[in-house]
């Protein structure tokens, strides 16, 4: 298999961690947490969307859109519930809120669902590229044969429409203008009449309805059980900081940069060792938190 | 007068005393041909007190971190996992897969906690300048890049199967199993008794009040002259070395370790102990985590009695663990016997 494969691979990847790592880094700019029961909005977003699909028997398209509905329901129903609440207190409390809040509801779904994995009913067409030249620098083939089927295109076109989406609503409405507000500074954001409990709710709604299409899409591409979103979490978070913690935009980039490492790298390293592939990402988090922390695009973290 | 009265006053000293006596009792059953025979109902609760004993190493170090000087460690069960695999590649004798040089298990332990505090040294010197909540995003990524490491590298730490054939000390000398157990417990408890006095020793002396006022202000501590980053660096290799030693002595009661014993939910446990007990004090996160961990013995007898299956049970225990969590931080901030005002949060 040659590079241009696993790029692809690494794109289809970097999609669906951009979709998720855009809400996290919402809720971080501007909700001011670090949300570790993120991935457990994504597995419930997932589970929406495989119930609409499976049990009621929705269209692909539809059930995507039921789950994204309620992901952003269950994501506004929990924070009301479990972060509001403590908002004032600052990052730590709300990061352990977030943590027992993401133990509690994953053994709730493996409770209620169980172990097994479930799949999407899908069915999805191919495109090869054959006889492509091979470009082989030393053992590494540059170019050679690759294939791409319809579902990634999904994903990644999604990942695009959601891009274009975001970028029109945090720049053209009201409630978009008034987030960006409120990440730069909240104070200001009162003063200039901002509702910021109403504008904190609908960020958690919109992160909920990212988590939610994001599920759908990894349960597309994978498979969907009880452990899924947490299995992802860390790349999301680790895409979000070099990305600069809050920046949506530095959020994709650094999606697509973690996505990219994560098929370069199980590619490319010796049969055996492609576990550690997930390892490298961390490294990559590590080395940007000690080298640049605040990202590609973000402010600083650290501290005086 | 009695007894009593007559031992010294303050607690960490009280503390050495009871270590003194129970190291003293695991040497005499030990060391003789004494055994004893414990009824089979409560190997459970000694397997569980054990690993209490090894936890509490933990949660003591992890409270010198976050409870004393406010570092945030999510990674706590990398230095836990140091001491372990370092003890097992140099002790072990032939282990199935991966390295096992046979050192004897003394030179293997120190060289556990030695490891364990130079982890702690390397993440610190890197990390410790981060904020907060960033501070504990990169100590959780360090845990689980070792994580992947133990898994993936079969020549080197024996892969998901992990390390075996490593020396058992007490196993060794006593007599039978039940002796054996009931020596380990004992000898762990007096580990964790010493730790208990020493760490009370720096905690109560000048120094634990710099550490303190570094969680409190770091420009304060630092307006007056104290550097917070070495202070922070020190509290933070402390609790490094802490688990470090209880990574090896774990590794030497088991006589295994394995990737499955070092995940991410030690971590947890031994944060929503201490979280639980009061950060900051001593004894509180001590009897925070015997909470949890009465938790989950009470879980294995209560499974015997209700009706749902295993894995079901397992889930519903950790939910309760995570709302427990939830509950903590949202209306007893300072813990159960922690104090409120010293540690910065309202009630």
């Amino acid at each position: 298999m040659g590079l241009a494969q696993n790029v692809v691979f690494g794109l289809v990847t970097g999609s669906y961690i951009a979709i998720a790592a855009i809400g996290f880094t919402l809720i971080y700019g501007i909700v001011n947490m670090i949300n570790f029961a993120y991935g457990e909005f994504i597995t419930i977003g997932a589970f929406v969307g495989i119930l609409a699909s499976g049990t009621l028997s929705l269209p692909l398209p539809i059930a995507a859109l039921v789950a994204m509905v309620g992901g952003g329901l269950v994501s506004l129903v929990l924070a009301r519930g479990f972060f509001t609440p403590i908002n004032h207190t600052g990052p730590v409390p709300l990061l352990l809120t977030s943590i027992g809040l993401g133990l509690a509801l994953r053994n709730a779904v493996r409770l209620v669902a169980g172990r097994g994995a479930r799949y999407f009913d899908t069915s999805a067409t191919t495109y090869r590229f054959e006889g492509l030249p091979d470009l082989p620098v030393g053992s590494v083939d540059l170019l050679g044969n690759l294939f791409v089927t319809s579902l990634q295109l999904v994903v990644v076109g999604s990942a695009v429409a959601v891009f274009l989406l975001l970028y029109t609503l945090l720049t053209r409405t009201d409630v978009g203008i008034a987030m960006r507000a409120l990440a730069d500074d909240e104070d200001l954001a009162r003063v200039r009449g901002i509702d910021t409990q109403r504008v904190r709710d609908s960020v958690w709604m919109l992160a909920g309805v990212l988590a939610g299409l994001a599920g759908v899409l990894i349960g597309i591409q994978t498979n969907v059980s009880a452990g899924i979103g947490f299995s992802f979490v860390l790349q999301i978070l680790a895409a979000a900081i070099l990305g600069g913690a809050g920046s949506p935009y530095g959020a994709i980039a650094g999606s697509y940069v973690i996505g990219l490492v994560l098929a370069l790298s199980t590619a490319f390293l010796p049969s055996g060792m492609t576990g550690i592939s997930s390892a490298i990402a961390f490294l990559v988090l590590v080395i940007v938190l000690l080298v640049k922390p605040s990202g590609i695009a973000g402010r600083e973290v650290r501290e005086a | 007068m009695s007894v009593v009265d007559r031992l010294p006053g303050g607690e960490g000293e009280r503390a050495a005393l009871i270590g003194g006596a129970c190291v003293l009792m695991a040497a005499l059953f030990a060391l003789t041909p004494l055994v004893v025979a414990l009824p089979s109902a409560l190997y459970v609760f000694f397997e569980v007190a054990i690993l209490y004993a090894v936890y509490g190493l933990l949660v003591l170090g992890l409270n010198l971190q976050y409870g004393h000087t406010g570092l945030i460690n999510f990674g706590h069960v990398v230095f836990f996992a140091a001491g372990g695999y370092t003890v097992a590649m140099l002790s072990a004798q032939n282990p199935f897969a991966g390295i096992g040089l046979g050192y004897p298990w003394v030179a293997a332990l120190v060289a556990g906690v030695l490891v364990a505090a130079l982890l702690g040294a390397l993440v610190g010197a890197t990390s410790l300048r981060l904020r907060d909540d960033f501070l504990a995003i990169a100590t959780l990524a360090t845990a689980e890049i070792f994580h992947t490491l133990f898994v993936n590298f079969r020549g080197i730490f024996g892969g998901n199967v992990g390390l075996s054939g490593i020396p058992q000390p007490i196993a060794a000398l006593a007599t039978d199993g039940d002796t054996t157990l009931l020596a380990t417990l004992l000898f762990f408890g007096g580990c964790v008794a010493f730790t208990f006095a020493a760490v009370r020793r720096l905690t109560d002396a000048p120094y634990g009040r710099v550490l303190r006022a570094v969680r409190a202000d770091e420009l304060v501590a630092r307006s007056l002259g104290k550097s917070a980053f070495s202070y922070k660096m020190q509290a933070f290799v402390y609790g490094a070395a802490l688990a470090g030693l209880g990574g090896g002595l774990f590794a030497l009661y088991s006589g295994a370790v394995a990737p499955g014993f070092f995940t991410l939910q030690v971590t947890v446990t031994v944060w929503i102990g201490m979280l639980l007990g009061g950060a900051g004090s001593h004894r509180g996160v001590l009897a925070g985590l015997a909470i949890i961990m009465g938790l989950r013995l009470l879980s294995r007898f209560a499974l015997d009695v209700t009706p749902v299956s295993a894995s079901a049970f397992a889930s519903i225990r950790l939910i309760v663990i995570g709302m427990i969590l939830v509950a903590i931080v949202r209306y007893r901030p300072a813990g159960i016997w922690g104090n409120a005002e010293e540690l910065g949060v309202d009630s």
